[in-house]
């Protein structure tokens, strides 16, 4: 009864005056913000909280939220609508507000003010001049300022606004040059404003703002747009101002040196601050823009900003920050993901080491130009990383290469930022940086790292082998071609085959014990040691279903094999058992796989090449029985056999000697190239190099070894591969390692019981060892060298199962005979 | 303040599903019915704790608009767990989830815990998801899976706890190595002793062990 009362009193209410309508509420709210300042003064020094302004700016907010979702299909509600007419100038006002920050305050309010209408509403008509303008002015007049409180407000704005021109990619035109006004009108207030909300802007004339350091035209071209956007979106909004409405407009392709890209420009200014809550922000918006997908804008951020060289410039900054006291060995272990460092930095604990900050400040810079690369257009991407190659690598860090005092942690750092990246145009520039481009024979850096590992100074030795390792590992088809296979390319390497048929096993153990063999009992351990190897090969064999005797080439594997397991003579091995080739074998596997993967889109030949590489030398084939399946392919439109790299295979161990006829015509002495020659020198000093060294030195041998290209294969992983005396092979430096290891270690006293001592050490990772004096380099090298073995035995025999993995039965029958 | 462990966290999910009002509710303690769109990455933090042991949380609330995915990227690599958020009263953000499994898993790694969300569970009227699909799809994806409500602060503690309970005996475990911070997870500052540097060399398994290419 009572509340059916009520509701008459409220119905006649509503009669006699009805309820305000939103807009009515709207310009009420206006209209007490406009009295506040009409009546303020300026001696006042109360806080902008502790007034109402809050209170109405987010009750003007919350009207134009509500009227937006009532309406229909696009259109503008009357609140909005009286923002984009201009009868209502809030957005002027926020402005003024923002620039005479009065009360104390008003500008962080007017910004996080500006940005929420942007965040809140889904259509904030940014088109409209009325709503841009103001922006604009608050945008340039805040940043007039670096380093003000307001930043983090100021940057929020900014990124809110990166991602509307995301969505609607012609916003961006407003913040290019027809659209930003000349420098006064976006430093003043106008004057209407200036009579609504009568206070003195603090702003001043700007000191030196980058911003302006080129002038504007005096007379912008007002009706040329810079991206074309493709549709016409002028439709989008019922803004009556559609003459102002920016993506519009008719387009230009052409920039101006004078071309400005405001909103990246406005961006990069903050890559500066202390905050770096600030700094992510800008990093964030940089990349929201730059991600987008219009040519158009690409070309803006590198034609009209200095956007790639800001940010280079800043890696370059931060790379000599660091400390050239820092120790190179704490570089491997970081592991920086840009967007996390921002808090982490916020924690006063977060330094693990001398010069950590500095080396997280950089390697998460780093980071961040890497996923910018992934993720922006490829205009800039190409643009950003040759930036990076020329003033970070050229011209920052180069020349510390072969700096003897710095050259260590310089390699570290750069092998570290090598490991790192992943984005293709940086590997491929940085790659090209390392090994040159065109055909310059020696490219003086190469040359310098290739020194820098034959140095005495072990640890240059070291890092850069570390360095060499990750080159391999992040290798592009150019670079390892560079580095690794111009030279064996033409199988130079291959000549007439050595007096056939003497006794493998005569050929591969020294001859010395050979001799003794008949005498002593070792000889007899020996003879039951080989016996054992063979046994176990034959049972890993079985074990693939590879039984001796079923398929030729499986002998020939079989002796592959066993060259390198049998390379040491027993009496000296530290693992007579070699139990562990299970691991080696699943390693080798997971590890070719990996390669296989890696290079599986390189145009590397899928069988080993001869002196003649052309299409047009068939005479290669004549001698091959599998020369029938070649000739039938060819006539096919697609060649599986030659096409797909994966497809490469074993046979040139199965019939080396066939085929060295083909070769032999090469009498000119092979030259293995500056790399290898490095790597081989090194191998064959192993007995007098430290423990580190050796094991980075095996590891990119073994990475090598697994590259399936036909050629190094053959080269490395070839026992029997028939070469000149003089053309080193790696079976050749490893016989002669060998043969050094099998005449020193046994004149050590009580040898065995060092060979014993030091591989349980090394085998126990006990960080307390490395520190520990009494190391024998000698059996420490012993023992890399018998794993080594075991580890290359593993390679060759994965990639041959993988060859007849590969082949259809019918056809690989054939091809091994 | 002190923490044993540290974990960061991230949320993904379709615009609109309610990943904003969830980290608010859980670090905050309120709901916000009208909230800001997400552009970049907002972060909020708190202390939980799990067997006696002060765990910090670090939370990236991402934006779940396609616009920002290239931002959102860089936030998987390094975290240690995810809530994966869907909507129950609208299918498609349900549909979507496993282009964002897809994602995460691509770009994350490996040990990195999902925890599948049905957010607004207090609209039963308008559910359009069955509680048994997100089920079935957790359990399918290998996920753990909870249907929570950010208004009613329904189930929020425990999805972001459960999520680090599961973390932390992925560290008792030893899945995870502590001592990587690409894993997202640090030792707190009293704890950090004992970890010094340890990979010194790969010993023993001579060259495989150096490579490790992959």
């Amino acid at each position: 009864m009572l509340s059916r009362f009520s509701d008459v009193l409220q119905t006649a209410a509503d009669v006699l005056a009805p309820p305000a309508t939103r807009l009515e509420d709207f310009e009420y709210h206006w209209k007490m913000i406009l009295n506040f300042y009409q009546n303020y003064d300026e001696n006042n020094k109360l806080h902008v909280e502790e007034t109402r302004i809050p209170h109405h700016l987010h009750q003007m907010l919350q009207l134009i939220v509500d009227e937006e979702k009532e309406q229909q299909g696009g259109t503008v509600g009357p609140c909005m609508e009286a923002i984009v007419q201009r009868s209502i100038c809030l957005l002027d006002a926020l402005c003024a507000l923002a620039a005479a920050e009065r009360p104390p305050g008003a500008r962080a309010l007017a910004l996080t003010t500006g940005t929420a209408l942007l965040r809140r509403t889904r259509q904030p008509c940014v088109n409209s001049a009325h709503v841009y303008r103001p922006l604009q002015r608050m945008l340039i007049q805040c940043n007039e300022n670096p380093a003000s409180p307001t930043e983090k407000e100021e940057v929020e704005l900014l990124l809110t606004l990166c991602g509307l021109v995301r969505k609607e990619p012609g916003l961006a035109n407003i913040f290019t040059t027809p659209f930003v006004e000349d420098k006064s009108t976006l430093l003043s207030i106008p004057e209407d404003i200036q009579k609504l909300i009568p206070i003195r802007s603090k702003i001043q004339t700007p000191k030196k703002n980058p911003l302006f350091e080129v002038e504007l035209p005096p007379n912008p071209l007002r009706n040329v747009s810079i991206i074309r956007t493709g549709k016409d979106d002028c439709n989008a909004t019922s803004s009556s101002s559609a003459d102002d409405n920016a993506s519009c407009k008719s387009q230009k392709t052409v920039y101006d040196d004078n071309d400005k890209f405001l909103l990246i420009d406005l961006l990069l200014s903050y890559l500066n601050s202390a905050d770096n809550q600030v700094v992510l922000r800008a990093c964030e918006g940089i990349m929201i823009v730059s991600s987008l997908p219009e040519d158009d804008i690409a070309n803006l951020v590198t034609s009209c900003s200095p956007a790639c060289e800001t940010i280079v410039h800043k890696l370059a900054a931060k790379y000599r920050a660091i400390p050239a006291n820092v120790d190179p060995s704490d570089v491997d272990h970081l592991n920086i993901t840009w967007a996390y460092v921002a808090q982490d930095f916020g924690d006063k604990s977060y330094s693990k080491f001398h010069g950590y900050r500095d080396l997280t400040s950089f390697f998460s810079w780093l980071d961040y130009c890497d996923t910018l690369m992934k993720e922006c257009h490829p205009i800039i991407a190409s643009h950003l990383s040759r930036t990076f190659r020329q003033n970070f690598l050229e011209g920052a860090a180069e020349s510390g290469l072969t700096d003897l005092h710095h050259a260590v942690l310089v390699t570290a750092i750069l092998a570290k930022c090598l490991k790192v990246i992943d984005s293709p145009d940086l590997i491929n520039e940085f790659s090209n940086w390392l090994v040159g481009e065109g055909e310059v024979s020696e490219w003086p850096l190469l040359l310098a790292l290739v020194n820098n590992c034959l140095t005495d100074n072990h640890d240059l030795t070291l890092e850069t082998l570390r360095f060499f390792e990750t080159i391999i590992e992040k290798g592009t088809e150019h670079s390892i071609r560079r580095v690794v296979l111009a030279r064996v390319a033409a199988r130079g390497y291959c000549a007439a085959p050595p007096a056939a048929d003497d006794d493998e096993r005569d050929r591969l153990n020294d001859l010395s014990i050979g001799r003794e063999r008949e005498y002593n009992r070792e000889a007899m351990k020996q003879l039951q040691h080989e016996d054992h190897v063979n046994e176990q090969i034959t049972d890993i064999l079985a074990h693939e279903g590879l039984e001796p005797g079923l398929r030729p080439g499986d002998d020939n594997i079989h002796r592959v094999i066993n060259s390198f397991l049998l390379l040491l003579p027993r009496a000296i091995l530290s693992d007579p058992v070699g139990a562990d080739y299970e691991h080696y074998i699943h390693d080798a596997h997971r590890r070719y796989q990996y390669w296989l993967d890696a290079t599986s889109t390189f145009n590397w030949p899928a069988d080993y090449n001869g002196v003649d590489t052309t299409a047009s030398s068939t005479h290669s084939y004549d001698s091959r029985p599998e020369a029938d399946i070649h000739l039938d392919e060819a006539f096919e439109p697609i060649k599986l056999e030659q096409k797909d790299p994966k497809q490469f295979s074993q046979r040139l161990v199965l019939r080396s000697r066939d085929l060295t006829s083909q070769s032999s015509q090469n009498e000119e002495e092979f030259d293995e190239g500056i790399f290898f020659k490095m790597i081989f020198k090194l191998l064959a000093n192993m007995p007098s190099q430290p423990y580190q060294v050796n094991l980075h030195l095996t590891s990119i041998i073994s990475q090598l070894a697994l590259l399936p290209h036909p050629n190094l294969h053959e080269y490395l992983l070839n026992p029997m591969l028939p070469t000149a005396k003089k053309t080193p092979t790696l079976f050749k430096t490893l016989q002669e390692v060998a043969r050094r290891l099998t005449m020193e270690i046994p004149r050590l006293r009580n040898y065995k019981k060092i060979i014993e001592n030091t591989r349980l050490w090394l085998m126990s990772e006990d960080p307390s060892y490395d520190e520990n004096a009494d190391h024998n380099q000698l059996v420490e090298s012993l023992i890399v060298l018998e794993e080594f073995c075991k580890e290359l035995a593993a390679i060759a025999f994965v990639k041959y199962q993988h060859t007849l993995h590969m082949q259809r039965p019918q056809c690989g029958l054939k091809l091994f005979e | 303040m002190a923490y044993a462990y540290l974990f960061k966290y991230i949320i993904i999910g379709d615009t609109g599903v309610g990943k904003s009002c969830l980290l608010l509710q859980f670090t905050d303690k309120r709901f916000q019915p009208v909230h800001d769109l997400t552009i970049g990455v907002e972060f909020g933090a708190r202390m939980i704790t799990i067997d006696g042991k002060q765990i910090k949380l670090q939370i990236w609330d991402t934006a779940g608009q396609e616009a920002f995915r290239s931002i959102t990227r860089s936030y998987y690599r390094g975290a240690a767990g995810a809530l994966l958020v869907y909507d129950i009263t609208r299918r498609d953000t349900f549909n979507h989830l496993t282009t964002w499994l897809e994602d995460a898993r691509q770009h994350s790694n490996s040990n990195m815990v999902i925890m599948l969300i049905g957010n607004k569970s207090d609209l039963e009227s308008r559910r359009e998801v069955k509680k048994e699909e997100g089920e079935a799809f957790a359990r399918e994806h290998g996920l753990v899976f909870m249907e929570t409500s950010a208004k009613t602060a329904a189930n929020v503690e425990e999805a972001f706890i459960n999520t680090a309970k599961e973390i932390y005996e992925k560290i008792q475990e030893g899945v995870f190595d502590i001592n990587n911070e690409a894993n997202g997870i640090k030792i707190g500052p009293q704890h950090s002793t004992a970890g010094g540097a340890s990979g010194a060399g790969g010993a023993g398994a001579g060259g495989a062990a150096g490579g490790g290419c992959c």
